[in-house]
């Protein structure tokens, strides 16, 4: 599903954030990036949904180079993929319907959809009864719900999260990991980066490990030593 | 598609109204400058209606009586081009009733009561004359010989009615286009300047639908939309302005004592509602533009 091959990226003239990374996410997989602030996961995270271009080397996602990709097809690139942030990125003028129907809205789904798929992915993140809620109305937990429901409202082939429990307590931490897992169980890839020692040992699933850009570990059922 | 152009609609209004104060100096900036291009128009248009009977060179214009015989006709004709060393004989043009009529209609637009008067029976006929030589005197005493023919009703003098207007022409077309290109270029910056600030109001809105997988014309047709509308909107109140202004004008030429030759200075209101039809055209083509760019400029989130 997704496969970089030596990729590097480096920014301005001499800030290498990658190096010569390779590895291949098998569809259906749940992967996590670690490695501390400053090792290159967020920037693979952004090279995987193309807000970023490497230097060297390929991304591909569901069989396509995406470095080979004109502009004016990355937005249909993106139609398959979610993301998932830190800080949310909800809209705070709208409510939590609005959030997640703007997702739909902005790739010209028509109405009849919109009123179709959003209440039931609201009702999958456990948020049916918040819908006419503006974001500033709810915890950080059921913002980040929110922001998982908006990009998985569409069925992406793959959720891109970057370090979705950062900002939460421990208890609302594993909530969205169980959220992130039963999306992953539907057939959702999901890449995760994170450095939260405590939720990467609790799932016990494939972890990429960087260093200063290079990737030093790729285990199977791992944890984050 | 009805989704996606009601969003773009929505979306537009939204904008339109928070934003208001920078809308209304981009709509009162455009309006401005396109009120005075519209009135560069409509003066240059006053202008040549003033020098339209000076077209191509022409230095003299003999006016023979109305009730001329053919004949004496061709006896000041003959006269006339009995020195083709002075005189361009390939331009010299002689206009009959019909073509003096269509002319003095042009000259006196604004002066309706002078212009009831003129029939095509009762006008008289006018030879164009384009001297070859530069002399000024000679010319003048070439004029001074053809008033002396019989059936001649008189003789003008480009250099009399002419040089003044055609100088002051000249000048206020210059004025008045280096104002109003340099205006239009502030209202376009200034709509640029209202969608940049619009998008950076919006910005994590436009990060989002990129994210999500919004086209860059999705996100930036409203805005466009919204440029267009400034220039548009700009453009309605600049036509009422010049309307406005036109509609005094020419009532104020009305009460001008006839014959002093300001009434050609009217313009016909069907030239008016051409250059208003282009002012629309040019406001909402800068709105676009201005807008265009800046969404296009700040996209790349």
């Amino acid at each position: 599903m997704i496969r970089l091959d030596n990729v590097t990226k480096v920014y301005g003239t001499d800030s290498v954030a990658v190096r010569d990374v390779s590895f291949d996410i098998a569809k259906g997989d749940f992967v996590f990036l670690v490695g501390p602030s400053g090792s290159g996961k967020s920037t693979l995270l952004r090279l995987m949904n193309r807000q970023e271009r490497p230097e060297r080397g390929d991304v591909w996602i569901a069989g396509r180079n995406i470095n080979e990709l004109g502009d004016s097809r990355v937005p249909y690139l993106r139609r398959g993929m979610g993301n998932v942030f830190q800080d949310y990125k909800l809209l705070s003028n709208k409510t939590v319907f609005e959030n997640v129907a703007f997702a739909l809205e902005v790739i010209g789904k028509p109405r009849h959809v919109i009123r179709q798929q959003v209440p039931a992915v609201l009702e999958l993140v456990g948020l049916e009864d918040k819908h006419d809620r503006l974001p500033d109305q709810l915890s950080g937990g059921e913002q980040q719900r929110v922001s998982i429901a908006r990009a998985f409202v569409n069925r992406p082939l793959i959720l891109l999260a970057d370090e979705p429990t950062g900002n939460l307590d421990p208890a609302t931490g594993e909530g969205i990991m169980q959220l992130l897992d039963s999306i992953n169980r539907s057939g959702t890839t999901v890449v995760m980066a994170s450095h939260d020692h405590r939720i990467v040992n609790m799932m016990r699933k494939r972890v990429i490990q960087l260093d200063r850009g290079v990737l030093v570990r790729d285990q199977e059922r791992g944890v984050y030593e | 598609m009805w989704s996606r152009i009601a969003y773009a609609f929505r979306e537009t209004w939204a904008s339109f109204r928070r934003n208001l104060t920078l809308t209304a100096a981009a709509v009162v900036t455009s309006a401005i400058s396109l009120l005075l291009v519209g009135t560069t128009f409509l003066i240059q248009r006053g202008f040549d209606n003033l020098l339209v009977r000076w077209k191509g060179d022409v230095q003299m214009i003999v006016f023979v009586a109305s009730d001329a015989a053919p004949e004496q006709i061709a006896y000041i004709e003959g006269i006339i081009k009995s020195q083709p060393a002075v005189i361009d004989l390939d331009k010299l043009k002689y206009l009959d009733k019909a073509a003096s009529f269509e002319e003095a209609k042009v000259i006196f637009t604004g002066d309706p009561t002078l212009l009831s008067l003129l029939t095509p029976e009762t006008i008289p006929t006018q030879f164009k004359v384009v001297p070859l030589t530069a002399d000024a005197a000679l010319v003048r005493s070439l004029a001074e010989q053809y008033r002396g023919l019989p059936k001649v009703e008189g003789v003008s003098l480009a250099e009399d009615e002419f040089q003044i207007i055609s100088t002051l022409s000249g000048f206020v077309r210059t004025v008045t286009i280096v104002m109003s290109v340099v205006l239009l270029g502030v209202a376009v910056a200034l709509i640029w300047n209202t969608i940049r600030t619009a998008m950076f109001a919006r910005r994590r809105e436009i990060e989002v639908m990129k994210l999500v997988g919004a086209t860059n014309w999705f996100i930036r047709v409203p805005f466009m939309l919204e440029g267009l509308l400034q220039g548009l909107i700009g453009g309605v109140a600049s036509c009422g302005g010049l309307w406005a202004l036109n509609r005094a004008w020419t009532t104020g030429v009305a009460g001008f004592k006839p014959g002093t030759g300001i009434s050609a200075l009217v313009v016909p209101g069907s030239y008016v509602n051409g250059v208003m039809v282009m002012l629309l055209v040019i406001g909402a083509l800068a709105g676009a533009i201005g807008s265009g760019i800046a969404a296009s400029r700040f996209l790349d989130v």
